[in-house]
């Protein structure tokens, strides 16, 4: 089936004083991709509130987005960290221990979850409309008042540990370990999410950081509340000014290092004859942005160059039928990250033809640019295929969530989308030749052999 | 919960009838909808498969929605398609086929034609035909096994429960099997099993009534052959508890299923009372489930652990149960997500180094206990009453997109129901605490189970060992952890440790000699 937004999309390479209103206008709503006014409000301890109203008789989703993850881990032996602690926010606090936060969010009858990516940590609840205040009560404890003892901690590192074990079975999982350090050097972005396993096994021990993490990150200036579906912006500014309202702001400024300049192309292989021999190349790419053109160009340009129907696809995976599949695609982050294009290879030996068929598909875009109509008809598939995808309360927070988590203001969603609608073919000519290059290229691969082929 | 309104579905806009043709038609006419779904389901399945044919289903309605129809090449189609977004798919269960169409409703007419072809002008090019059996091909021969455990083990239960019958084989069917189906097997299965016989369709979102005439008198013009329903077969009930270790090199874990045949369906009103107990002892992917509090939170032996009562399609990225995946031959089961295994723990923990199994024997027994208690003691009225309340609010959340919505009236049909969310409300209100309880009894017991492990090849043989002499299996902690356990929780595991399964067989098969 089709995909539809752009988290999804590109979902496959990953693995999301006083109060003054802030915006919340109907004002050329028409023209924005979002259909639907985004009501914002920012309590005065700097907590932003963020409600849109959808039309869901009797359904909400609610969500909280933590803008923490992978990319704070900062400090060595603590990678997996962040993904680790919102293990910690399902442990109780003084008010409901954990059996009763259990039953409590068992009786709201909702759906709920959390997850972790490199730049947040997002908690979710879907349910039943009149619930809202309940939600609203069990979040704010915890968010503010989170307690567990150290046996507890230590207790949820084995979980952990079996969430990496799971993983581990899939050799995509490991070569996504390999090739994020390999492609970093400096940045917290040279672990994955779930963290080195050694640091997943020495967790039990870090009790006392945990103690840290939760100060520094738990705080109003961190967190977005969002809350989509059946609900006015005057009943939710009100419940988070009852549960949230007392929050006190941190201090607490994450320093993140910069990654230096990559300098020649880099190889990282994994010998593994279970699956289909595997490439993958990653350029190095932008932080994401909603006023620079440049991921906006690179989303377009991967469509074009590197979806299933794009030439490219239809010569290797259709036509000759030397790949499976082939995609590629930036990943939206905080800071500078990675456009990775992959392929799974029907015989391994075609490996060296297949990445020279890349190479060339990214010099014809580098020199000639691409056909002016099959932009147009790119960008018109970018817009219908979002517009489908919003036909339910969590569909719409989950896409909201994404870019409060990258730029903290949901509606980059609309400028993001608006600035689709500028780009031209000599945007996409130069943004091929900014970014594809083969000094900041890491090459990754996976087959039966003991040594990668490309190198 | 009655103010929860995702059953707009079923008050506004739901027509449901049948058809002169005695075609299915489930229309959801949404007019404030920016697109249009269509959904064409064929009840053959994999169980259809002829013999020696297995993955034919499969191989046929991949061909159908992945390559060329009407004359026009695959890639030219998604050429058209691509400016509009509009997209479309086959899902291929053990007893339905689902083709899901989506589009925007601007572009609904331009669209349509595609769909007629996809399904009644397949071009079934030696091309396309090349390039999908490779992909099934390599299914079968590797990604099964190298994917996921825990999937893995879950279809091998599969092959175990149902062994000898036709629901026994993958629905993307056997290496040898894959490699006899030819283009001319698929073209004649496509004569035979999506047929204007076996067909229901259903329409959501922004139409209009020509648009569903015509759909429907398009639909019409299937095959004509005459199509013989397949009697999917019965899980099979072991004597005994019968293990099959699956030794597979470099597993991390060991990754359990187990499970034992069910009488009922969706289409039991028992099926409600059943699923309250159920959702109490495992809901899927929930904290404040018994296995979950007991195996994961309490022990934190692994990510998870969750009991069913019907088939659940993708339960690693799945929330909610997915519509599409109807069964009439059903089974209950219990996942207990990947375990350490022993090599990884003594590698961990100084303290560890004499273990020779890791923690499957364990959580095993911990699981089956709980399931036997539960059965003897029953749910008391307060779990009854939590667990009713949450049900009756959740199971409003599976269908929330119009596609969603579609899919679930569709699968509704498929056990004789009309509106089956709308009935399960309206049954679990009236469930009693008695009726769960006597169904607990009826249709739960742990002396004839099967198990699947998939592990890794060093601790195949000691876990075979243990789990045939039911040797005591202390929970080997970390002094990490065990230094804070609590007496409750120490006394427990001391019964855990020493729970005597009824295992009658194990065996140990090669990795590469399953699915046979």
């Amino acid at each position: 089936m089709n995909k539809f937004f752009k988290p999804i999309i590109f979902g496959w390479l990953s693995l999301a004083l006083g109060s003054a209103a802030i915006a919340g206008t109907d004002s050329k709503q028409s023209e924005k991709i979002l259909p639907y006014p985004i009501y914002q409000h920012r309590l005065a301890n700097g907590l932003n509130v963020v409600t849109v109203p959808f039309d869901s008789p009797g359904l909400v989703s609610f969500h909280i987005v933590t803008r923490v993850g992978a990319r704070n881990e900062v400090e060595p032996g603590v990678t997996g960290f962040a993904h680790f602690f919102e293990h910690m926010m399902f442990r109780g606090t003084d008010k409901y221990s954990k059996e009763e936060y259990s039953a409590a969010l068992k009786s709201t009858g909702a759906a709920a979850n959390a997850n972790t990516t490199q730049d947040r940590t997002n908690y979710h609840m879907t349910g039943n409309a009149e619930k809202l205040e309940l939600m609203f009560e069990l979040e704010s404890d915890r968010f503010m008042n989170l307690k567990y003892s150290e046996h507890e901690f230590k207790t949820e590192a084995g979980a952990v540990k079996g969430e990496y074990t799971k993983n581990f079975a899939s050799p995509y999982s490991q070569i996504n370990e390999k090739r994020a350090e390999t492609a970093f050097t400096t940045h917290t972005y040279s672990h994955t999410t779930m963290g080195y396993f050694k640091d997943i096994v020495d967790m039990p021990n870090q009790f006392e950081y945990s103690k840290k993490f939760f100060d520094r990150y738990y705080r109003p200036e961190y967190n977005t509340i969002l809350v989509v579906g059946d609900v006015k912006p005057e009943k939710v500014n009100a419940l988070a000014k009852k549960y949230f309202g007392a929050w006190e702001r941190g201090s607490y400024e994450s320093v993140v290092p910069v990654e230096p300049e990559q300098t020649e192309t880099r190889y990282t292989h994994l010998q593994n004859g279970s699956i289909p021999a595997y490439l993958s190349m990653s350029y190095k790419g932008p932080a994401f942005s909603d006023t620079a053109i440049d991921m906006p160009a690179l989303d377009v340009l991967a469509s074009i160059v590197f979806s299933d129907t794009s030439e490219l696809a239809k010569k290797l995976v259709i036509e000759e039928q030397k790949i499976r599949f082939i995609g590629g695609g930036a990943f939206d982050s905080r800071d500078p990250n990675l456009f990775t294009i992959q392929a799974s290879m029907v015989e391994k030996d075609d490996m060296p033809y297949v990445m020279g068929e890349i190479e060339k598909a990214i010099a014809k875009v580098k020199t000639e640019g691409v056909d002016e109509a099959l932009l147009e008809r790119t960008k018109s598939n970018l817009k219908y295929g979002f517009a489908m995808g919003i036909d339910n309360p969590s569909a719409i927070a989950s896409s909201l969530s994404h870019y409060i988590q990258l730029t903290g203001d949901p509606e980059s969603i609309n400028r993001l989308y608006a600035l689709y609608d500028t780009i031209t073919v000599d945007d996409l000519k130069k943004i091929a030749n900014k970014y594809f290059v083969p000094e900041h290229l890491t090459i990754a691969t996976i087959s039966e052999d003991e040594q990668g082929a490309l190198k | 919960m009655k103010h929860l309104i995702i059953r707009i579905i079923s008050l506004a806009f739901l027509v449901l009838g049948m058809q002169a043709q005695a075609m299915e038609v489930v229309e959801l006419k949404q007019a404030n909808s920016n697109k249009v779904v269509f959904k064409v389901r064929f009840a053959n399945g994999s169980v259809s498969d002829p013999a020696g044919k297995q993955g034919l289903t499969y191989a046929t309605a991949s061909l159908m929605s992945q390559g060329g129809a009407g004359g026009v090449s695959y890639a030219d189609i998604q050429d058209i398609l691509h400016p509009w977004a509009a997209g479309y798919g086959a899902a291929v269960d053990k007893q339905v086929t689902t083709f899901t169409f989506q589009v925007p409703a601007v572009f609904v007419d331009e669209f349509y034609p595609i769909l007629k072809n996809v399904l009644l002008a397949p071009d079934f090019t030696d091309k396309d035909f090349s390039r999908v059996m490779k992909n099934q091909q390599n299914y079968v021969d590797q990604v099964v096994r190298a994917s996921s455990d825990e999937d893995y083990s879950k279809f091998a239960l599969e092959h175990q429960l149902f062994r000898g019958g036709n629901m026994q084989h993958l629905r993307q069917g056997t290496s040898e099997a894959v490699k006899g189906i030819s283009l001319e097997d698929i073209r004649s299965h496509y004569q035979n099993a999506f047929t204007r016989h076996n067909v229901s369709i259903g329409i959501a979102g922004n139409y209009n009534d020509a648009l569903l005439e015509t759909f429907k008198a398009d639909m019409a013009k299937l095959s004509e052959k005459a199509f013989t329903p397949v009697t999917p077969s019965k899980a099979n009930t072991p004597a005994g508890i019968e293990v099959e270790i699956i030794a597979k090199e470099g597993a991390f874990g060991s990754a359990i299923f187990t499970g034992a045949p069910l009488a009922i369906t969706r289409a039991d009103d028992e099926f409600a009372a059943l699923m309250i107990a159920n959702s109490w002892m495992g809901e899927h992917r929930k904290s404040y489930s018994r296995l979950y509090q007991k195996i994961r939170q309490a022990r934190s032996m692994n990510y998870g652990d969750y009991s069913y009562i019907e088939w659940y399609s993708r339960g690693g990225s799945n929330q909610l149960p997915p519509s599409g995946v109807p069964r009439s031959s059903n089974y209950w089961s219990i996942w207990i997500r990947p375990v350490q295994i022993a090599t990884q723990l003594k590698s961990q923990y100084e303290e560890l180094a004499d273990i020779n199994i890791g923690h499957a024997h364990f959580a095993l027994r911990m699981a089956i206990r709980e399931f036997d208690q539960l059965i003897k003691d029953g749910m008391d009225a307060e779990q009854f009453e939590a667990t009713k309340t949450f049900l009756r609010s959740y199971t409003k959340l599976y269908a929330q997109s119009p596609a969603q919505q579609l899919g679930w009236l569709m699968d509704s049909g498929f056990y004789g129901r009309k509106d089956y969310l709308a009935e399960l409300d309206t049954l679990l209100e009236n469930v009693t605490l008695e009726q769960v309880n006597a169904a607990i009894r009826k249709h739960w017991q742990t002396e004839n189970m099967y198990i699947t492990i998939v592990t890794d090849v060093s601790e195949a043989k000691p876990l075979a060992d243990a789990l045939i002499n039911n040797t005591p299996s202390p929970m080997s902690y970390s002094n990490l952890v065990k230094s804070g356990l609590s007496a409750d929780v120490l006394a427990e595991d001391e019964a855990v440790a020493n729970y005597k399964l009824n295992v009658k067989k194990v065996s140990i098969v090669d990795s590469a000699d399953t699915f046979y």
